[in-house]
């Protein structure tokens, strides 16, 4: 146990019987420097005792035999006492004692031999020389020491041991030699005396021992039990901090929420509002307070359709996913009808169940009566453009026919510029519509299967006249392969002519158009030549955007919209296609569109 | 394939100008005989008296519209046999599909060409089965 640090035998103890866990846990030094600290507690007790009783015992064992000697020893008294209190106030004083412990019982170790040494002397001297009386006084004082020493040393049984047998080793010694056989019992009976009262002090030790240790384990555990106790606090505070931030976070997610200039509820998973921000109380003309805690299906949508949203309501909280864009007729607190869009967000739990949902309107009424009007708008520009147009270009057709007789030439060729300009202006109308149908998603397709050869001899038939007009003439080159593709044909029409008008009006006079088919990899190439002026490269990157022309000056001469391109761009990728153009070897521009060869 | 020569047309149309330019076309380069009605409220009376082997509607008019005017006209059996042919401003091909489906031999989307437009009419009469 102390093994480890034995500064000497005296401080060896005994180990208790049982040493429990705890008790291991006391530091020994500690201990010991407890033990000393008790003992020289105890000292002042045994320093006046021992003063006391021998001054009475000088004082009963005066003769003037022997008046020196007991002068004597009452001076070894006195001086044993001084001594024994300078050490005890030095002790005391001792700033390090605790730590200096071993020493210092060694110092009363020898402080309580020279004492027992003392009383042993006056023991051995005295006895013999003095009467029955006063050797019974003797006897009864010097073993009422000894036995007085078991409580002053109790702290430890070897400097009492060495303190006892200072006391009786002389006066047995005196006893045995007395001669008197009486004497002799006694004699025999003190080594007895001895064993007895050293095996007392020895279980006082370890009392004592056991109990400082017990002091020591549990001055250990209080100071492992507030250390617990301070890390438990710092832990309290750190959360307290955590739960404070989160609380702070919540509060800016709620501040935003509450200012957002969208509506946004907080519904709990069987639909009930838990938070609604003004902006969703401007749009629904319910005050928070009306709507917190009530089922949001009951208020926020007409009668008719409660059952509907219900079902879906629960169709979501068992998804537990985000759902954005749907729409839904609603109804405000004056009973008027909108349309909002509205997008739900489940916050779920750890274990994947919906703790509430954040829900986002957005009126879209206004904008919903704004596509309407368009589409109406559309419509409209659709056939109020296009009737008067039918009579003017037929008008002007069936005059160009000849049909109703010949007029003359100068008025045919007006009547033909008329047509002409009347077909421009329904082309612009015609790519509008279109541009407008892309945009708003409605443009559709037909697909067939169609034969390219067919289709690319089409649309030189259909626009030689136009190029004809412009001074140069479409033809073929290469074999046109009759590859098979799956596409709108009046849609790839339109693309071709598109492509085949372009290279006719930028063509210089003279030089034709070419028209190329090529197949290779499962696609078909369309390619169409000419030797125009070709792209500028500033114009390059934008030439399949809307209203895009190389300049406007382009635009007052060849006509046209802007729109050509990208509308054609638009329906190539429908078909799973692709569109561009090259600079031609030797001058010129090659506009190209190729799409997946149809298989059987 | 109906051997039967395309002879008598009924055509329905609100618009005057577009009337004068179809019955010029039909007439002069399609040679056909023409009757137009331009209130489609009475063009069932019309059909009744006429007899034509075609009738041409109009889809947007007045009073009523191609769409309802034509099944109007499956409804009455001495109406029903009558093959007929849209012609109309309508673009997209959703709404000329839905004439195809409502039992329309033909569309002719506006602006049609006059020159054209007798050509496209024998080439959908002579796809009509017996």
């Amino acid at each position: 146990m102390n093994a480890d640090t034995p500064a000497s035998a005296l401080d060896t103890t005994p180990s208790p019987p049982a040493a429990t866990p705890d008790v291991d846990r006391a530091d020994p030094k500690a201990v010991l420097a407890d033990r000393v600290e008790q003992l020289y507690g105890q000292m002042w007790l045994g320093v006046v005792a021992t003063f006391a009783i021998g001054t009475i015992a000088t004082y009963e064992l005066w003769d003037r035999r022997m008046q020196d000697l007991v002068s004597f020893w009452w001076g070894l008294v006195a001086l044993l006492t001084i001594t024994s209190a300078a050490l005890i106030l030095a002790y005391q004083r001792s700033p390090t004692r605790a730590a200096d412990a071993a020493q210092w019982l060694r110092w009363l170790a020898i402080a309580a031999l020279a004492n027992g040494a003392n009383w042993g002397f006056a023991g051995s001297v005295f006895f013999p020389s003095h009467t029955d009386e006063q050797q019974i006084f003797l006897a009864f004082l010097l073993s009422g020491m000894a036995a007085g020493g078991i409580s002053i040393y109790a702290g430890s049984w070897r400097i009492f041991a060495m303190y006892a047998a200072g006391i009786l080793a002389p006066f047995t010694y005196v006893l045995a030699t007395f001669g008197n056989r009486l004497f002799i019992e006694v004699a025999l009976m003190v080594p007895v005396f001895y064993a007895v009262t050293v095996a007392i002090a020895y279980r006082l030790e370890m009392v004592f021992h056991a109990g400082y240790q017990l002091r020591h384990a549990y001055g250990r555990l209080t100071a492992d039990y507030s250390l617990l106790n301070a890390r438990l606090e710092r832990q309290l505070v750190e959360l307290d901090d955590a739960r404070r931030q989160v609380e702070a976070s919540g509060r800016k997610l709620a501040l935003f929420a509450e200012s957002a200039p969208i509506p946004i509820f907080e519904f709990d998973p069987m639909g009930r509002v838990v938070t609604v921000n003004r902006e969703a109380e401007n749009l629904f003309g319910h005050v928070s307070k009306e709507v917190v805690g009530r089922d949001g299906t009951a208020f926020l949508f007409p009668s008719e359709l409660t059952a509907s949203v219900t079902d879906r309501w629960r169709s979501f909280i068992r998804d537990a996913k985000p759902v954005m864009g749907l729409r839904f007729h609603n109804v405000r607190r004056d009973g008027s009808e909108i349309v909002c869009e509205w997008s739900l967000t489940p916050l779920v739990g750890n274990d994947g169940k919906v703790i509430s949902v954040i829900i986002q309107g957005n009126d879209i009424t206004q904008q919903l009566e704004v596509e309407r009007m368009k589409k109406e708008f559309m419509s409209t520009l659709s056939h109020e453009l296009r009737t008067p147009l039918t009579s003017i270009i037929g008008s002007l057709q069936l005059v160009n026919s000849g049909v109703l007789g010949d007029v003359t030439s100068d008025v045919t060729d007006l009547t033909t510029i008329a047509e002409r300009n009347g077909e421009r202006l329904l082309d612009m109308i015609n790519d509008i519509l279109d541009i407008e149908k892309i945009e708003s998603g409605k443009f559709t397709m037909v697909p067939e299967v169609v034969s390219i050869d067919a289709l690319v001899r089409e649309g030189i038939a259909l626009n030689q006249a136009f190029a004809e007009r412009h001074n140069t003439h479409l033809e073929t080159t290469g074999e046109i392969l009759p590859v098979k593709v799956h596409v709108d044909r009046k849609r790839l029409l339109q693309v071709l002519t598109n492509l085949l008008s372009n290279a006719a009006k930028f063509s210089p006079e003279g030089k034709p158009v070419e028209v190329a088919v090529k197949a290779a990899d499962g696609r078909v190439r369309v390619e169409v030549h000419d030797r125009g002026p070709g792209i500028p490269e500033s114009f390059r990157s934008r030439i399949f955007s809307r209203f895009s022309q190389a300049d406007s000056t382009t635009a007052r001469q060849k006509g046209g919209t802007g729109l050509g391109l990208a509308i054609c761009k638009h329906m190539i990728e429908m078909m799973q296609g692709e569109i561009g153009f090259d600079e031609r070897p030797g001058g010129g521009t090659t506009f190209w569109f190729q799409l997946p060869r149809h298989t059987d | 394939m109906t051997t039967r020569p395309l002879q008598k047309i009924l055509y329905v149309e609100d618009d005057e100008d577009i009337q004068r330019i179809v019955r010029l076309s039909l007439e002069r380069i399609g040679k056909f005989t023409v009757e137009v009605e331009s209130d489609p409220l009475a063009a069932i009376e019309h059909m009744r008296a006429y007899q034509p082997d075609l009738v041409m509607l109009d889809w947007m008019m007045p009073g009523m519209d191609g769409p309802t005017l034509f099944r109007k006209m499956k409804e009455s059996p001495d109406t029903n046999a009558y093959p007929v042919v849209f012609i109309t401003a309508k673009a997209s091909s959703r709404e000329l599909d839905e004439l195809t489906a409502l039992g329309a031999v033909g569309t002719i989307s506006k602006p049609f060409s006059p020159k054209d437009l007798p050509g496209q009419l024998r080439a959908v009469w002579e796809k009509i089965p017996d």
